[in-house]
């Protein structure tokens, strides 16, 4: 049933495919988080704009894949933009949740403390803010992580230079070939549990306290 | 070290946007001053104005009006980080950083100061072990290990760090159970003893107000200040009615917490220890008017009672079989406390013991009836 000499033929492939399967995921996440910490430090300060800013990111999040993946090509054309701005997209609303709900956590009396021991602004939340928040921003990390993983495999749809490990589920259903499927699916799944496995031992290494 | 310097409140008024006088945590034309190195309690039922007045002297609450000096120095002038940093700042709820150990928390000032770490570990170790925490087994762990009153020493301990010349506490042990609160009472007047810091002091409680003021300062809703000055002038000639309610009816009562068990002559017990021959120790139990003996060990830290009728007539006193030893008193344990300790226990008297836990004779109800007995 699964042709394991084809397999053994491909394992370069493989290797190059899940080799652009993290680069565009670890892209997407991090230019995701880079704007959705500005978006939730503007929600915290900005109470009023939380609303909005969840409520945009909420209907994105909704937009079906299939449709939002092509939707940058007349744009962007065939690039790695085309992939990496609607996976950036989708990861808007994880994050900002997260991590407006973390900043939301850190206790009034700690902040009062940080306050009356003579922290400044910005001392005050880079020192005492976001260390208390970093439970809930990796907890956002890990899923916009696998989140996107998932997603990576769709961009597949844009044209064979896309979709990491996708590729061979797409070309593995063109073809009807049920071990290129395999190897595709069983290879996300495992990018995704490793990632996050590594990312649960990030978190207990950043926040020994918890 | 930093000297202690005065603070003085001058025709400070705080009113908040769209209210009046009268209105919760609004203080009205506030003047007072603390000399160097007193402890300062502000009192009142809440929303007096209290707190907010506490948090004007380090400008967490800007007033409306009025100046607050620290020494000769009006905080408006100073810049606002480098007075808090450098003013210690206690609140009911410790408010540790989670995130770091105790060490770290204890540094927090010293650190935004730019010390070193090795200075400010040094730092920290000395701190610790001010207010009774083992550097070695305290310094590495995290907040969340701690008890209540563990939590609020180090935050007593985080205060102090930068040897501030005022020391702010709001309600510092308003979160602990009774037995914990009136050790830790103990202990900063203990330390005040040493430090002589100007500390000013929130709390709602009346007896805390008067066991820990030099001076105290009754406020009323509205902010208005009711009455100032030293605890035992407010008992003994309440200014209004208003005051006279606040103090409550068993004035009288409350005059006990302003003497200490150390303003006692301490009684004697008759000592002995386990192992030590029997016949001598019965003979001098017996010769005492009080009929027990008080058993210490080698440290003469208290181990127990042990009635006259108990001990055997020949042999060693036994290493076991006493009545508990409590209640246990610290010199600066307060009449009024050690008296409803007393009455609590159900004994007759109750034992002082120094800062090592070693028996330095005994308090009787009697004696403290005797020291309030109008002459």
């Amino acid at each position: 049933m699964i042709d394991w000499a084809w397999i053994a033929d491909h394992l370069d492939d493989f290797v190059g495919r899940a080799g652009q399967h993290l680069y565009l995921t670890a892209i997407a996440v991090s230019v995701g988080f880079v704007i959705s910490f500005g978006l939730a430090v503007w929600s915290v300060r900005q109470r009023r704009a939380y609303g909005p800013i969840l409520a945009a990111s909420g209907v994105l999040y909704t937009i079906p894949s299939l449709a939002l993946f092509p939707f940058f090509v007349p744009v962007t054309g065939l690039t790695d933009l085309t992939a990496l701005v609607p996976l950036v997209l989708y990861s808007l609303v994880i994050f900002v949740r997260n991590i407006v709900t973390g900043l939301d956590g850190v206790p009034a009396e700690v902040l009062e403390a940080a306050d009356g021991t003579g922290f400044d602004r910005f001392g005050r939340f880079w020192r005492v803010e976001v260390p208390l928040a970093l439970p809930l921003i990796v907890a956002g990390i890990r899923l916009a992580a696998v989140s996107t993983i998932g997603l990576v495999t769709i961009t597949a749809l844009l044209g064979d230079r896309f979709g990491g490990l996708g590729f061979f589920i797409f070309e593995g259903l063109r073809h009807s070939f049920a071990t290129e499927i395999f190897l595709g699916g069983l290879g996300s799944i495992a990018l995704a549990v490793a990632v996050d496995a590594i990312l649960v031992r990030v978190q207990r290494r950043l926040t020994p306290w918890s | 070290m930093a000297t202690a310097e005065r603070v003085v409140f001058e025709h400070v008024t705080k009113r908040y946007p769209g209210t009046g006088a009268g209105n919760p945590g609004a203080v009205e034309d506030l003047s007072l001053e603390i000399p160097a190195g007193k402890i300062c309690v502000l009192v009142g039922p809440s929303g007096c104005g209290k707190t907010t007045s506490l948090k004007m002297v380090n400008r967490l609450i800007e007033p409306s009006s009025g100046r607050i000096l620290i020494g000769d120095t009006d905080v408006a002038g100073s810049d606002v980080i480098a007075l808090r940093r450098s003013i210690g700042y206690v609140i009911q709820q410790v408010g540790l950083f989670p995130h770091q150990t105790v060490g770290e928390n204890v540094a927090t000032v010293p650190r935004l100061l730019g010390w070193e770490p090795a200075r400010r570990r040094a730092r920290a170790t000395e701190l610790l072990e001010l207010v009774g925490l083992d550097p070695a087994r305290y310094a590495a762990r995290y907040p969340s290990a701690l008890s209540g009153g563990e939590r609020q020493r180090v935050g007593v301990a985080r205060a102090l760090a930068a040897d501030p010349p005022v020391l702010l506490m709001d309600e510092p042990f308003g979160a602990v159970d009774p037995i914990v609160r009136e050790r830790l009472q103990n202990e900063l007047l203990r330390l005040q003893e040493q430090l002589a810091k100007t500390i000013i002091f929130v709390t709602h409680d009346i007896d805390e107000a008067i066991k820990m003021g030099d001076l105290v300062a009754v406020m009323q809703v509205g902010g208005h200040l009711a009455q100032f000055g030293p605890p035992a002038g407010i008992l003994a000639n309440p200014a209004s009615d208003f005051v006279a309610r606040f103090v409550g009816a068993d004035r009288g009562l409350k005059r006990l917490a302003l003497i200490r068990v150390a303003d006692l002559e301490l009684r004697n017990a008759p000592t002995a220890r386990p192992g030590d021959e029997a016949s001598g120790a019965r003979a001098r139990a017996a010769a005492d008017p009080f009929p027990y003996l008080l058993i210490v060990d080698a440290a003469d830290r208290p181990l127990g009672w042990l009635d006259d009728r108990r001990i055997p007539a020949s042999g060693a006193i036994a290493a076991d079989g006493f009545e508990p030893a409590a209640p246990l008193f610290d010199r600066h344990t307060t009449l009024k406390d050690a008296l409803s300790m007393l009455l609590e226990a159900g004994v007759q008297a109750g034992i002082v013991v120094d800062g090592d836990g070693a028996a330095q004779g005994l308090v009787t109800i009697e004696m403290i009836i005797e020291r309030v007995r109008p002459e």
